[in-house]
């Protein structure tokens, strides 16, 4: 799975496609849609999805999304966004409320266009389709920005620590929706596992990360670090897991959070940053990401008008709530477009949230490939997108922001 | 222009009749003869006899008794009320006492030397260990970070390393590349993110250049150092592995409160634990 994620991740790097687009069509010619539907028997004898097999990559899969969410958390930065202050919460709170309000409203009130039948589970549904429309991926905005120029600029930091904010508030919303589906299956009491997530954020956030800084430097003095920085942070991130796992809420708030209060130390260097960082998205991302290909039959469930009503949506949302967002934020309109396309880029955290999704049956396998083609096709579009408004014989955007960098930083 | 001549021709002196007290009005006396300014001396408390006698004496003890000089006595809460009469007075340095390490509990309620380094308009000079024989300030460590405060913060520790006639001047430029890994695992190779940290690295060195061209260092040895790490964090830890005796900082951009200690803003690092003696450079912002 690894070698085949690689192969064909590389084949679509050549033709400037994100690694994640080859990683899942990788898992889509393994799984049932294609191996499985021409070569069954193949098929049967590499992936059988049954017993020991099956509880196999079923782990695998969950120690990857784990990890992804912890590295996830490792890239929000806390006091960044308290230092950024009311621009950067302005542009996250448009960027966050419009997406999330606009997917809620269809969510509810349009379900069926989604494929959704079950009128009983429309508030989780209606709500997840809100967090669906809001997520971001923080790597494909730190990219845009670098492509703009505007990477290590005070607007940049304004972008990224909104970004921050909005992954934080999606994954904590839509941690919340799964707890309220196993509250409606007769899981934990909801107000007790509320209780126990809030304070889990609150204390990992405050005294658990105070705890951590303090700790880490006679961790690298009595360790082998990076090794040990390794070992101890994914510890304590399956440790947070198994935590909220237990508070009824799902795992991945627990590394998630984890990640947060590890990665705001100090202590952690860019290098040791970076090892984390290879560690998963090189090993554990592609093996989620092509089982994410092996679980669905991608040809069966393609809907085209599903796919394209939640691309369309998703588009709109985002352009609009980020656009919206950066321009109140103080960017140009120009600028703000620029950012809207950036963000509209949903990367590898929307397809982790329609699988969580899909597994917690809180949506459908039409939807959810739906949604995966939409993380696709916004991701893959931001790229020429910003090269159409970034080159300057066809756009003069460029220049545009290199001349107001550099005279702001005159004229301030 | 770039180049600040002095920085501090007004400069006020939070007096509490504490055991610091003498060595805090010795380097008061040695501030007034290096930079020639115009000292007011704030005490907030109750006005008794024995302290007014106290006071005077040791003013006069320091030879800080000039014409221009002033003492000020006002009662109410301590920082609010030193702020109100460094706005009246337009004061352009405020300098106190403050302990090396505040005990947690302390830190975090925020004792009266941080908490007015958190709200004050002007620059202010803390000094961990003032000295009855004032040794004066001989190794700076200055922020030089890429950020619009940083030029006139460059150019004001210049002008007080003439005036103290230091030996050395480093200029830290802290670079936190912590995004940098966001970037580079999904889509570039080890060389092309080497490349882009690079670029981001000349860009930075060339501002930093033109900001000491227009400075007249005169005799001084400035120096340039680049760092990586958390901003605050590690310009701390260089001032004190460095040993140095006065570390420059930019003021922050904003008033600060409880919420950036515990999310810590940059300037904190320092204030958690002082490496040295620290000043935080600000224009300032009096409306007279």
């Amino acid at each position: 799975m690894l070698i085949a994620a690689r192969l064909v991740g590389e084949f679509f790097r050549k033709f400037k496609m994100p690694l994640i687009v080859g990683e899942l069509i990788a898992g889509i010619l393994l799984g049932p849609s294609f191996l499985g539907t021409y070569f069954p028997e193949i098929s049967k004898w590499f992936f059988n999805g049954t017993g020991n097999v099956g509880i196999a990559l079923n782990g695998l899969t969950s120690i990857s999304v784990i990890m992804l969410l912890f590295v996830a958390g490792m890239e929000v930065e806390l006091s960044l966004i308290r230092q950024q202050g009311a621009v950067a919460f302005k542009t996250s709170l448009v960027g966050l409320v419009i997406p999330l309000g606009l997917g809620y409203f269809f969510g509810r009130y349009f379900y069926e266009w989604f494929g959704e039948t079950n009128a009983n589970n429309i508030l989780p549904f209606s709500l997840f389709m809100g967090t669906a429309m809001a997520v971001s991926a923080l790597p494909v905005i730190a990219r845009t920005l670098m492509d703009l120029g505007l990477f290590r600029t005070r607007i940049g930091m304004i972008i990224i620590a909104a970004a921050m904010f909005d992954d934080l508030i999606g994954w904590l919303l839509f941690s919340v929706i799964l707890g309220l589906m196993n509250k409606s299956a007769g899981g934990v009491d909801f107000v007790y596992t509320l209780g126990l997530t809030l304070l889990y954020a609150v204390g990992m956030l405050t005294v658990g990360r105070f705890l951590i800084n303090k700790s880490l430097p006679w961790a690298e003095k009595n360790f082998t670090w990076p090794g040990g920085f390794l070992s101890i942070s994914l510890g304590l991130a399956f440790l947070g897991a198994a935590f909220t796992e237990y508070a009824g809420i799902h795992a991945i708030f627990g590394a998630f959070i984890m990640g947060i209060a590890i990665g705001d130390s100090v202590h952690v260097t860019e290098k040791t940053r970076d090892i984390v960082h290879q560690f998963v998205t090189n090993i554990f991302a592609p093996l989620f990401f092509i089982a994410v290909g092996l679980k669905v039959n991608f040809i069966l469930n393609f809907d085209f008008k599903i796919v394209l009503i939640v691309l369309v949506l998703a588009i709109v949302c985002k352009l609009v709530g980020a656009g919206l967002g950066a321009l109140w934020g103080g960017l140009s309109k120009k600028e703000a477009l620029a950012v809207g396309f950036g963000m509209n880029a949903r990367g590898a955290m929307e397809i982790i949230l329609a699988t969580l999704a899909l597994q917690a049956h809180l949506i459908g396998e039409q939807l959810f490939v739906a949604i995966v083609v939409m993380a696709i096709v916004t991701s893959v579009m931001a790229g020429p997108m910003l090269q159409l408004l970034l080159n300057p014989s066809v756009n003069t955007l460029k220049n545009a922001f290199t001349d107001n960098n550099s005279s702001g930083q005159k004229s301030e | 222009m770039n180049f600040v001549e002095n920085p501090f021709k007004k400069i006020a002196i939070a007096v509490a009749f504490s055991p610091r007290c003498e060595a805090l009005l010795a380097e008061a006396r040695q501030l007034q003869d290096k930079l020639g300014a115009q000292m007011v001396f704030i005490h907030i408390g109750k006005k008794t006899l024995h302290q007014e006698h106290y006071l005077k004496h040791l003013i006069h003890r320091f030879g800080l008794d000039l014409p221009n000089n002033k003492i000020i006595w006002e009662e109410g809460e301590t920082v609010d009320t030193i702020l109100e009469v460094c706005q009246q007075e337009a004061i352009d340095l405020l300098v106190a006492g403050a302990l090396e390490k505040e005990n947690l509990l302390k830190y975090f309620l925020g004792g009266v030397a941080r908490n007015l380094s958190r709200k004050v308009k002007c620059s202010m000079l803390m000094l961990t260990e003032p000295n009855i024989h004032p040794t004066g300030f001989k190794h700076l460590v200055v922020e030089g970070s890429d950020h619009p405060k940083s030029e006139y913060t460059i150019a004001t520790a210049i002008a007080f390393g003439k005036a103290y006639q230091v030996k050395n001047i480093d200029i830290v430029q802290e670079t936190d590349l912590s995004k940098m890994a966001l970037i580079r695992h999904e889509e570039l190779k080890e060389a092309e993110a080497e490349a882009i940290k690079e670029e981001f690295v000349k860009e930075e060195d060339h501002k930093l250049e033109e900001i000491l061209k227009c400075n007249d260092v005169g005799g001084l040895t400035v120096c340039t150092e680049r760092i990586e790490g958390k901003p605050g964090y590690v310009i701390s830890k260089f001032a004190r592995e460095k040993n140095a005796d006065l570390l420059v900082l930019n003021s922050p951009d904003k008033q600060m409160n409880l919420i950036d200690r515990v999310f810590p803003h940059d300037i904190e690092f320092a204030l958690a634990d002082l490496p040295c003696n620290l000043l935080i450079v600000q224009e300032t912002q009096y409306l007279l």
